[in-house]
């Protein structure tokens, strides 16, 4: 816990700095997408890493928070400062739909039937012209008026900060979370959910609680996408997007809450760094999430996690328990 | 109404187009509990292959239908073994991330390929209209639909009445006791996923020669063959069949009903129905192995 949250202190502390050394404007975007990216990894790992449930659902949450902020601010002229919160809520009211439905499956039919209300949102958002607009999507978000005179550098900067806010509360709430008795309940369900139920633990209460609380967070991601990149079109839902979030939590180390911060810095770094490689791109980037699915099962926070035990326990050489053990397909 | 029987017709026959597609997935997510991603980019791959062994290698529907058969059953056999062997028994997180990089990279290698263009595949018969009673169908899709059922049969009789057959279900209920029984269960898991391939693969060509064959066409296909699945119930052969064709005639009556745009949603629609209504399945009892 408490290496947990020294790592957290320093990896925020650094970023706030970023924004005084750089002033490259590519280079900021990145950060604002890794930031980005941080909250939404952050708050699927809670699903995922804390619940272990396999959620294919996510962009579900990001994308009704993306289109109740594009359309709060075009058609009704809502500030930013309003419509992130309102995206966050009504994504999760969202939360409470599909949590109260798909949490009573598990296993594959979880995965699926969250992919499912994904896909039906995302068919929603191409057809339902009049409400979204359909596959023209909604462009011209506007930007916030203290920014009318701003230049290009302090939008980005401005962009910045506002993310930063965004990952520090995500952060804070995951923390808090995480280490309270709902958080260790959500963990005593993943890690057995008979012994979980015997002592007393309701599993869909504490599993619907962590979803809720992550599609709260990736609905005001989803908002502060759509006034970052000024358009929401049905991408938002796409099944790649998803796709990103997941090896990030992966990568980074599911079940932990610096997993999925390194995570979204190595993922948006190697997708950036591939561009080099143009028509390529992709085909390496599949290779690379099947050879991390092989050799680092457990990611990269996983590893430095088995790694620190082992130091501990160096004297008298004892095997060190994964904290979550392979649950044998029933 | 006077259109009715058509729609109907319509709809049987895309519903026995999406049962096959979604018969290899049955048996690797309905048995072996792999979570395919991959499933479109395997039926892919086998239009891709049937596109490129009748225009280029000149061959013949058939012989190019066995060829790709083969092919692609060696490739199942491979990823099996050197990749799914690996994560076997560890839950399907492992099996949805390694087959959702397989399917990257295979889309975008194929895509490097091929490009992006429609692949025709040359059809065995020609396309001229069959009028049968109020119904008008191709000559084509009601072939499709022949080979449809007869592969579906195949595979039934390979599962049910052969050696390696009575192995993959003896595997499949309990691994242990199989292995103790002198099965190599490994084989039957690398010979499961190359049926699969197989089936998929073979659906990519016969379909690729009724609509075309497109790189990009993979994860459409997943989904729908997940649909199916779970509409049917894992793993179960007439389960798959009977969510294809109750898919194929509901979207056939909804897009001539109600609204075309929104033909797609039907499926989902259906699955998020089923597993609230009934978890298991439409067609599954609750045996099911959870």
């Amino acid at each position: 816990m408490r290496f947990e949250k020294h790592c957290l202190w320093g990896l925020m502390a650094l970023a706030a700095l970023l924004p005084l050394l750089v002033r490259d404007q590519y280079v900021l975007h990145i950060a604002i997408m890794v930031l980005f990216y941080a909250v939404l990894a952050s708050s699927l790992n809670l699903v995922v890493g804390y619940v272990g449930e396999f959620s294919l659902g996510h962009t579900a949450f990001l994308g009704t928070g993306a289109y109740t902020a594009a359309i709060l601010s075009t058609q009704y002229g809502w500030p930013m400062w309003a419509t992130v919160p309102a995206a966050g809520l009504l994504a999760m009211l969202v939360g409470v739909v599909i949590g109260g439905i798909t949490l009573r499956l598990q296993g594959p039919f979880f995965v699926i039937v969250t992919l499912s209300f994904a896909e039906v949102l995302r068919l929603a958002a191409d057809n339902w012209i009049a409400l979204t607009n359909g596959p023209m999507g909604i462009a011209g978000v506007p930007q916030p008026a203290l920014l009318a005179e701003a230049g290009n550098l302090d939008a980005k900067q401005f962009y910045y900060t506002v993310a930063w806010l965004l990952l520090a509360l995500t952060l804070y709430l995951s923390f808090r979370f995480v280490y309270s008795n709902a958080g260790r309940a959500a963990v005593a369900v993943r890690e057995n959910r008979y012994v979980a139920q015997s002592i007393g633990i309701q599993p869909l209460h504490y599993s619907m609680l962590a979803l809720v609380l992550g599609a709260l967070l990736s609905g005001m991601a989803g908002g502060f996408y759509a006034h970052y990149i000024s358009f929401v079109g049905p991408e938002v839902f796409r099944f790649a997007f998803m796709v990103s979030m997941i090896i990030m939590v992966l990568v980074g180390g599911k079940g932990t809450l610096v997993g999925p911060l390194i995570g979204a810095l190595l993922v948006t770094f190697l997708e950036e760094y591939l561009r080099e490689a143009k028509e390529l791109r992709l085909s390496i980037f599949g290779l690379a999430v099947i050879a991390i699915v092989l050799f680092l099962p457990r990611g990269l926070m996983g590893f430095v996690v088995q790694w620190r035990a082992s130091r501990r326990a160096d004297a008298p050489k004892v095997a060190v328990a994964p904290s979550q053990p392979e649950r044998r397909a029933a | 109404m006077e259109l009715l029987p058509q729609y109907l017709a319509n709809g049987l026959v895309t519903g026995s187009f999406y049962a096959l597609s979604a018969l290899g997935l049955t048996l690797i997510l309905g048995l072996m509990r792999v979570v395919n991603f991959a499933h479109g980019e395997l039926y892919m791959l086998g239009g891709v292959m049937g596109w490129w062994a009748t225009t280029r290698l000149g061959l013949d529907f058939f012989t190019g239908l066995v060829l790709v058969a083969v092919v692609m059953g060696a490739f199942g056999w491979l990823v099996d073994r050197f990749l799914i062997e690996r994560i076997r028994h560890q839950g399907e997180e492992p099996g949805i991330l390694l087959t959702i990089g397989l399917s990257i990279f295979l889309a975008n290698t194929a895509l490097l390929a091929v490009g992006t263009a429609p692949l025709k595949v040359e059809a065995p018969i020609s396309a001229g209209p069959m009028f049968l009673g109020p119904v008008v169908l191709t000559k084509l899709r009601v072939f499709a639909v022949l080979v449809c059922a007869l592969l579906i049969v195949a595979a039934w009789l390979v599962i049910h009445k052969t050696r390696l057959g009575r192995a993959m279900r003896a595997t499949f209920q309990d691994p242990m006791a199989a292995q103790l029984a002198g099965v190599r269960t490994a084989n039957v898991y690398a010979a499961t996923f190359a049926m699969g391939t197989v089936i998929a693969s073979m659906a990519g060509m016969l379909l690729g020669s009724i609509y075309s064959a497109q790189v990009a066409i993979g994860g459409l296909v997943s989904m729908k063959a997940f649909v199916v699945v779970i509409l049917g119930g894992m793993g179960s052969f007439a389960g798959a069949v009977a969510g294809g064709l109750l898919l194929g005639v509901v979207e056939a009556l909804w897009g001539g009903y109600v609204a075309t745009g929104w033909v797609d949603i039907i499926g989902f629609a259906l699955v998020i129905l089923t597993l609230v209504f009934r978890p298991y399945g439409l067609f599954s009892k609750r045996a099911e192995r959870a």
